[in-house]
């Protein structure tokens, strides 16, 4: 299958002189079209920010990252953000929404800034998405009206106005009840088998176990890999408690 | 540990501390600023009208005089405690040359006496009274101040030569509102100089009770007295020589009282947004069982600490830029008898500041009580309404690009965030356009309707003397004659008795003649067109307690003759206390005469006060532009001072306040502007958002700000103007500059400022602040 991105060797510290901490040391890895992959880690272990390094959200200190075939290491701050907002989404944990905007607003944003008198076509997909992830007839309330689970719905609506090549997700279900995390994972499913890359950071192996890839992170590195045949549709169980194992074995 | 905290915040947040500072300064300086020259205002006034013994009733009389029957009169009238009669030397302007040139286009009634033995002494700079040698000639301090003499300089006046020994401050003539200016010569030198110029006498009382000055008024009067030239008072020398300063400072006490709201509300602005910052602090602080009250010291002793080092500096500089402020008053009056009063009070005025601003923060700060402790470390902000019931979406936006979309809809979905930043533009917009508005109004010719004066081009004075009817008749007879004059008119004066409301007996001065053609602007009522009517000035109309329709009694030809009161007008000539009428009397002898006229183009006017000049040597001519350069040129100048200082405070305050509104609206919007840069929007998205938002407030501010500044502003310096007899004051609007250049100047300014606070919009930490 074609790759959508891949990085190689990825360097990233914070902090200067003595009291800098290496939290990306040497990543590589390359993701492609349609894959369900989730990268898997213990707090602090540089998930996240090789999510935002991936994602062009954050600079990187040496390595290389390509996404659809261009470095995205040379790009300019406008043409990251183009990029993010054309063929990427972004899910987080918490559902980083605009308070005074409404539900539909919310998710049309990133696409009505490119807006050139197609409200119509916009909006209904935006109504098509919300139908699809159960979340019809909430367009007009406000982000404080609905609950935790809708409100992810809504981020998702949102990352997959623009038709992405891939979609981040950051800890999507870690803030969420069981039952609405499953919801959320069988939505990232459908959308994977559509096409769209899924690239999930997450440190509940019940999630991980899900996806059809696992990388597992500790002190910045990629210590382990866990490929799977297909997505989990059944023996959920059983790789629930191999990606346990392989996570108190590489991981802790 | 107070002290570490407040240390800390202080330095931390370096940018809200110093404007925090600079607005406390700006504030404290302004007041005291205006304090310390209220206080040397008045202080000079009286040091120089104490020094100087000026007169508490003086008469002004041409011709034939009695000094023994006046005399006579104050030793008989126990009210007075000194009496005298100086002479004045009036001679015709272009008589007198200073240094090769001469004062012909001067509007001024130019003069020449000899110092008094008694009392309005005329004072040398030094504030001795100073008695000039032969050949030696004071001039009026004015000369000094337009630079027409210098010390040393040569006088002459009709070939007679004299040395500028030196500069008087004169405590009755001092304004160049008042019309008279006295040169100071020895008694043998005034002696040569009698015959060449027409005498006037300056009657003059020193009363034991300055309280019985309007009985003594009546007592003059009833008693018959020479009286055929104006009548001035103690008050009103006193109002004349504090107008021009006074108006100055009018408007830097309006522009203190803006500047203090505006740094009251720069005070809330960042307070508020400091609270919001520390909310999980103050949640926490709350959860370990800090008290309110302990809460609220660090917070009270970090602005006190802010409002004291800019109470201070202030202070610091109010102090180094008096003297700038106070050239003008020390110039024309001299150091202030309670100069040493001045800086004290600056100190009370920065006091009050102080302790006022210390009480407003106290009572913002009660909003922690209403904090809740668990809310506050759960979500770490203050739970504001979210407003996504909002019917302003962005779904249906077909109109707007959609950053300037959000940008409009944010500035509507939180108007109170937006209402502090809108009420400094506004008050910023009054600052700039009320002293401008005033400096246009007072610049402008019609201004001189406002005054008692008509709008014609140009005037002839003719004072007493003997053939003045004959001398009017002669200007009349050119007028008629001349083609490039459009329309003119001859207006005399004449003193008559009226009867007051109390039963006392006042000197009315009336001018005789048609109103209608150069018409002054009417408060109330309009111009007399019947004999039976008369109109007042502002002045006199409250003195004699009537208004429009009541009917006052004149004495005319020895009949008491009932007038209806058909207007009330204006007037800051002859002391405000003028009146109009039409009808024919022969009885009074006049006081003086003036023809106005008005040219049928206006270039010719200098041309014009020339030839009449040339012409007819026993009239002063002058153009009326020119008149009222000098006569209000200091009051003009003053104000022009005042009203180009504001627009610069309020610019600079403009821009400051934007810079830190939009520095603070970025802190507080950082969550919402990294989900945007997250979701793929620009830093050039972001930065046009507060942009349109900023748009769309100094829109608001500016449209606000002037329309309020050329209604509640005319009105207060409407009420200003009434309290020098100016009551039908309004403001005469410069729409280019109102309407145009200073929107665009506040417009630019804030955009600007919003461009260099927006400049960090976009660099922020995604990570961190997705993962707040």
């Amino acid at each position: 299958m074609k790759s959508v991105f891949f990085g190689e060797n990825i360097v990233k510290s914070f902090g200067d002189g003595d009291k800098s901490r290496k939290v990306l040391d040497g990543v590589s890895l390359a993701v492609s079209e349609g894959e369900f992959v989730s990268i898997m880690g213990p707090s602090g272990s540089g998930k996240s920010t090789l999510m935002f390094a991936l994602s062009g959200m954050d600079g990187v200190d040496s390595g290389r990252v390509h996404f659809e075939g261009r470095d995205i290491s040379g790009m300019t701050e406008n043409e990251l953000a183009d990029m993010r907002r054309t063929r990427m989404g972004f899910v987080f944990q918490q559902p980083t929404l605009l308070k005074n905007l409404n539900i539909l607003d919310n998710i049309i944003l990133p696409s009505m800034r490119d807006n050139r008198g197609h409200n119509g076509k916009i909006v209904a997909r935006a109504r098509m998405l919300m139908e699809r992830t159960g979340i019809a007839g909430l367009e007009e309330r406000g982000v404080t009206e609905v609950s935790g689970g809708q409100l992810q719905r809504v981020g998702i609506c949102r990352a997959l106005m623009s038709r992405p090549a891939v979609l981040f997700a950051d800890e999507p279900t870690g803030s969420l009840n069981s039952q609405s995390a499953q919801e959320i994972m069988d939505i990232f499913a459908e959308i994977s088998d559509e096409g769209t890359a899924v690239v999930l950071v997450t440190h509940d192996a019940r999630v991980a176990a899900q996806t059809q890839r696992i990388m597992f992170m500790r002190d910045g590195k990629i210590v382990r890999e866990m490929q799977f045949a297909e997505a989990a549709s059944e023996g959920l169980e059983d790789r629930f408690q191999e990606v346990v194992a392989t996570m108190r074995e590489h991981c802790i | 540990m107070y002290f570490r905290l407040v240390r800390s915040d202080l330095v931390k947040n370096k940018v809200i501390t110093l404007t925090t500072v600079f607005f406390v300064a700006a504030a404290a300086m302004l007041v005291s600023l205006a304090a310390i020259l209220v206080v040397n205002l008045w202080g000079s006034i009286d040091a120089l009208m104490t020094m100087a013994k000026t007169p508490h009733f003086m008469q002004m009389h041409t011709g034939d005089i009695d000094i023994g029957r006046l005399s006579a009169f104050a030793r008989q009238n126990a009210m007075v405690d000194e009496f005298q009669v100086l002479e004045f030397v009036n001679i015709d302007g272009s008589h007198i040359v200073i240094n090769g040139k001469s004062l012909v286009d001067n509007v001024q009634d130019n003069g020449f006496s000899v110092q008094s033995d008694k009392f309005d002494y005329l004072l040398a700079l030094d504030g001795n009274t100073v008695r000039p040698s032969v050949g030696e000639v004071y001039v009026p301090i004015c000369y000094m101040k337009d630079s027409t003499a210098q010390i040393g300089d040569r006088l002459v006046v009709f070939g007679q030569e004299l040395v500028v020994a030196g500069f008087v401050r004169d405590s009755q003539m001092n304004s160049t509102l008042s019309s008279s200016k006295r040169f100071l010569v020895s008694p043998e030198d005034l002696g040569e100089i009698k015959s060449l110029g027409s005498t006037e006498y300056l009657i003059e009382f020193r009363l034991k009770d300055l309280s019985g000055l309007r009985e003594f008024e009546t007592a003059y009067i009833s008693a018959g007295l020479e009286a055929n030239g104006p009548t001035l008072t103690y008050p009103l020398f006193k109002t004349i020589n504090a107008i021009s300063d006074g108006m100055m400072i009018a408007v830097l006490l309006l522009v203190s009282a803006l500047v203090v709201a505006i740094a009251f509300m720069c005070i809330r602005f960042t307070l508020l947004a400091k609270i919001e910052d520390d909310y999980r602090e103050i949640g926490v602080m709350k959860a370990v069982g800090m008290r309110v009250s302990d809460i609220k010291k660090i917070y009270l002793a970090q602005y006190a600490a802010m409002a004291l080092a800019g109470s201070a500096l202030g202070y610091a500089l109010s102090l180094g830029l008096r003297g700038l402020l106070l050239e003008n008053i020390r110039l024309y009056m001299g150091e202030s008898g309670n100069a040493s009063l001045a800086p004290v009070l600056g100190i009370v005025g920065v006091a009050i500041v102080f302790l006022v601003l210390i009480a407003y923060v106290n009572g913002l700060l009660r909003k922690f009580s209403r904090i809740s402790a668990a809310d506050a470390i759960r979500f770490g902000t203050s739970q504001e309404k979210p407003n996504g019931k909002n019917r302003i979406w962005l779904s249906k936006n077909r109109l707007l690009e959609t950053n300037i979309f959000l940008g409009v809809r944010d500035v509507l979905a939180r108007k109170g965030l937006y209402g502090t930043i809108l009420v400094v533009l506004v008050t910023a917009a009054f600052i700039i356009a009320v002293p401008q508005n005033l400096h246009n109004t007072i610049s402008s010719k019609s201004f001189i309707r406002y005054m008692g004066i008509g709008d014609y081009d140009m005037r002839f004075d003719l004072q007493q003397g003997a053939n003045m009817d004959e001398n009017a008749r002669a200007v009349v007879a050119a007028m008629a004659g001349d083609r490039d004059i459009a329309r003119y008119v001859a207006l005399t004066t004449k003193s008559f008795s009226v009867q007051t409301d109390a039963g006392l007996v006042a000197n009315l001065n009336v001018e005789l003649g048609d109103h209608g053609i150069f018409p002054v602007d009417y408060s109330q009522g309009r111009a007399p067109t019947e004999e039976g009517e008369i109109a007042l000035s502002v002045i006199n109309a409250s003195e004699l307690n009537v208004k429009v329709g009541d009917i006052i009694t004149l004495v005319i030809d020895g009949r008491d003759t009932q007038l209806a009161v058909c207007g009330i007008y204006s007037d800051i000539t002859n002391g405000g206390k003028t009146a109009k009428a039409v009808f024919d009397d022969n009885s009074a002898s006049v006081m003086w005469s003036i023809v106005c006229a008005e040219l049928t183009d206006k270039t010719l006017i200098s041309g014009k006060v020339r030839e009449y000049t040339e012409r007819f040597a026993f009239a002063k001519v002058t153009g009326v532009d020119e008149f009222v350069a000098q006569t209000f040129g200091t009051s003009i100048t003053s104000v022009g001072k005042a009203a180009y200082a504001s627009l610069a405070v309020a610019t600079v305050i403009t821009a400051l306040i934007t810079v830190l509104f939009m520095k603070m609206l970025i802190a507080k919007d950082r969550y919402s502007i990294a989900v945007m840069k997250a979701c793929g929007f620009r830093n050039s998205d972001i930065r046009l958002q507060y942009v349109s938002r900023s748009v769309l407030v100094v829109i608001a501010g500016v449209f606000m700000g002037t329309l309020l500044a050329n209604t509640l502003g005319g009105m207060l310096a409407g009420k200003a103007m009434a309290s020098f007899g100016g009551e039908s004051f309004r403001f005469v609007v410069n729409p280019v500059l109102a309407y145009l250049l200073m929107p665009l100047l506040m417009a630019g300014t804030v955009l600007l400022a919003t461009w260099v606070g927006t400049s960090g919009a976009g660099r922020t930490n995604l990570l961190q602040r997705i993962k707040e």
